[in-house]
């Protein structure tokens, strides 16, 4: 270990890609995007320094709160959905002999499909012309929910279908995650506990939830920066419609540096993001409260 | 061992070529066929001396049905025969609702297309202003190219400081598409005013038909009621925008309340419906009025031919002005190529293209080109009538107001009102507020 240690070219030498890559295409960019944040820079010409203009009219800007209360909502549900169902399915398949593969399979493959793809694919299936509404109405059903399109309530319903369709989408995910966890759970501690009386149940609530706390905090922590900086899914289903209700953070700060060349105001869109990025998982870090056992 | 050593790196150097293929290949993918066979024809006769210009569009030539996109294909592809081994054109598409999105990211990118198109108002002005787009009278005054247009006039929403910077293609007008054989059931009229407007479509829904389709989802589709609502009304823009009026003189709010009465007939899905999704309805029979512009006939005669025959044009009610707007074409400043460009531009203005423009389009065109008016779609007729009826034109509400911006936040206030999540006086004073903040000096 020493010997490796001693010798620096070596080091330099494989360090130096990713710290090339790392530095080229993610320090420097968030570098300039957070100088951006503070400039009236249309991207085409030189910016122009204007201080905190940005950010304060971020907090006049309605759309940008729609977008924050709904990244929030997003944020709120995926975590707590993907952490109850993911381990649900981790505990029953660790479980299960026959089929196990197979439904581990069926649940992870959306994870590993394109996200534009499955957006356009839910985008039919909720079209008021065509997949579920059809079979309502072929149902006897009047008028069926308009489920990207309706617009009442605080959170409408197309961003509760989103949300629903990113549960289904990266459920896969935390739950391999915890699988991976609970696979490296000694079979002696599980044995060691039936005897002393425990029924499965109990086991799961007092040897695995323990043991298996880091890789919540770990898939807690994934979880909500995919949420915060959630995209795909939402541009390809509703664009961020109708009027602007189904907007996230993501989608706005698109639309405010692509649509209407805002580059300044897109870039403080963009620190926020990171920001609450940041927030969220120093917070899940202090919440989550890990403690290091042997397996 | 040496094999499967051999295999891997064979595999490897195969995954990587592929890669790099892949990459490769992506600029011709975009264009669709016609850029297929544009290519294609390009590279027949591909020579160091060969100058390549790209065109940007906002509809997917590959795909589409729309027959003045078709036209412009054609365009494209004669361009390319004519000029085999001297000028060849890469055409870049993308559906309409992105296009700006993805034209914009080419200009910051640095790399502009040598032609695009674009709307006139301040989407044209966000790429005069910081010199994305090039004046073009130096090649509109070669050669009597700016005198075969119907007149100078043509240019006035493409002229910055006595310059031209970009070039019109054709005219539409927004106008009322309606299925007459729905309003002769209905026992509707063709209405002339506001009244006779909610009477046609009382009679239309009581006969138990869809009596308005529209589009909210594309939010200047609905924008483009409430501006002829505003014309009707009397609001001046100008006087707006310079503070000499207000957005809360009561004018809007009626706007927003006749709206809202309105919208008790459009289609249920109204709020998330696209465009396209809603000038289908009309052309499938679904709905029997389709306000929008124009170039609707073409998309309506391509997609549902046998549908030409029943339907019909009025003006919108109660306002003596119609709203009009041309395609245009912009040369990029940057260009490396720019007789190419410009003469690819001179393409989609001759003869042979403003005649399709008219005949198979249905669409006004811009030169003094001599059609033949019985091979032209029904509607154009109708348009035409529209037009010599009309007092005078105006420009798309959205399209010119101060900035792109404040069009798409008037766009998104009429959608607001519609949906009922602002009342008409509520959005009367938001717009106020709006331009107070944003646009007056």
């Amino acid at each position: 270990m020493d010997k490796m240690l001693r010798d620096k070219k070596s080091i330099l030498v494989f360090m130096l890609p990713a710290f090339l890559l790392f530095t080229l295409v993610l320090f420097i960019p968030i570098v300039q995007s957070v100088y951006y944040s503070f400039c009236d820079y249309k991207g085409m010409t030189a910016p122009v320094f204007i201080g905190l203009d940005n950010y304060k009219n971020l907090l006049s800007d309605k759309t940008f709160g729609i977008a924050l209360k709904n990244s929030m909502f997003f944020l709120v549900f995926s975590c707590v959905s993907q952490l109850l169902i993911g381990l649900i399915y981790a505990a029953v398949l660790t479980n299960i002999n026959k089929g196990r593969n197979l439904f581990k399979n069926i649940i992870y493959l959306p994870c590993v499909l394109s996200s534009a793809a499955l957006g356009l694919m839910w985008m039919f299936i909720f079209s008021p012309k065509l997949g579920i509404n059809q079979l309502l109405e072929k149902m006897g059903v009047e008028e069926p929910p308009l489920w990207l399109m309706d617009t009442k309530g605080s959170i409408t319903l197309p961003m509760w279908v989103i949300a629903f369709v990113a549960l289904w989408q990266y459920v896969g995910q935390s739950m391999m995650l915890y699988m991976a966890q609970i696979s490296g759970i000694s079979k002696s501690l599980m044995e060691a506990s039936y005897i002393d009386g425990c029924t499965k149940p109990m086991t799961f609530r007092y040897i695995t939830l323990p043991l298996i706390k880091p890789m919540v905090a770990t898939a807690l922590s994934l979880n909500a920066i995919g949420s915060l900086k959630f995209f795909d899914l939402i541009f390809n289903m509703t664009e961020g419609g109708p009027n602007h209700k189904t907007e996230v953070l993501a989608t706005h700060l698109y639309q405010q540096g692509f649509k209407y060349f805002k580059y300044g105001y897109a870039s403080a869109i963009g620190v926020v993001l990171l920001v609450l990025c940041l927030l969220v998982t120093l917070f899940i870090n202090k919440v989550v409260k890990t403690e290091q056992y042997e397996m | 061992m040496k094999k499967r050593r051999i295999l891997a790196t064979l595999m490897t150097a195969a995954m990587f070529a592929t890669t790099l293929t892949g990459c490769g290949g992506n600029t011709n993918e975009s264009g669709g066929s016609a850029n297929n066979n544009a290519t294609n024809a390009g590279n027949s006769a591909k020579k160091d001396d060969v100058q390549e210009i790209t065109w940007m569009f906002w509809d997917d030539l590959d795909a589409t049905e729309d027959l003045i996109s078709l036209g412009y294909k054609q365009t494209i592809e004669r361009f390319n025969k004519d000029y085999e081994g001297k000028y060849r054109v890469k055409p870049i598409t993308t559906n309409l609702e992105e296009y700006y999105n993805k034209l914009n990211a080419l200009v910051s990118a640095g790399e502009t297309p040598d032609v695009f198109i674009v709307s006139p108002g301040p989407q044209l002005t966000d790429y005069v202003e910081p010199g994305v787009a090039a004046p073009l009278d130096e090649y509109l005054n070669k050669d009597g190219w700016k005198d075969t247009f119907t007149s100078d006039a043509v240019f006035t929403q493409q002229t910055y400081d006595g310059k031209i910077y970009a070039v019109p293609l054709n005219t539409a007008a927004a106008c009322c598409f309606y299925n007459t054989e729905m309003f002769e059931k209905a026992g509707a009229k063709v209405p002339t005013n506001w009244d006779e407007m909610i009477t046609a479509c009382d009679k239309l829904k009581t006969a138990g038909y869809t009596p308005v389709t529209i589009s909210a989802g594309t939010a200047w589709c609905l924008s483009m009621v409430a501006g002829y609502l505003c014309e009707a009304e009397g609001v001046s823009l100008p006087k707006l925008a310079d503070g000499s009026a207000s957005w809360e003189d009561g004018k809007l709010e009626n706007v927003g309340n006749k709206l809202v009465e309105f919208s008790k007939y459009f289609q249920r899905t109204a709020a998330g419906d696209t465009n396209d999704v809603a000038t289908a309805n009309f052309y499938n029979e679904e709905a029997a009025i389709l306000i929008q512009g124009s170039w609707v006939i073409g998309q309506i005669n391509g997609s549902n031919p046998e549908f030409e025959s029943k339907c019909g044009v009025f003006q919108f009610p109660g306002v003596e002005r119609i709203i009009a707007k041309s395609d245009s074409l912009c040369m990029s400043s940057s260009t490396k190529n720019p007789e190419a460009a410009a003469a690819l531009i001179k393409y989609f203005t001759d003869d042979t293209a403003q005649k399709y423009t008219a005949e198979k389009g249905g669409k006004i065109p811009v030169t003094k080109v001599q059609y033949d008016e019985s091979v032209a779609p029904k509607q154009l007729s109708y348009v035409m009538d529209v037009f010599k009826g009309a007092k005078g034109t105006f420009g798309f509400y959205n399209e010119s107001m101060p900035t792109t911006e404040t069009g798409a936040h008037f766009d998104d206030t009429m959608v607001a009102v519609f949906l009922g999540d602002m009342t008409p006086a509520e959005a009367a004073k938001d717009m106020e507020d709006y331009y107070k903040t944003n646009c007056r000096k």
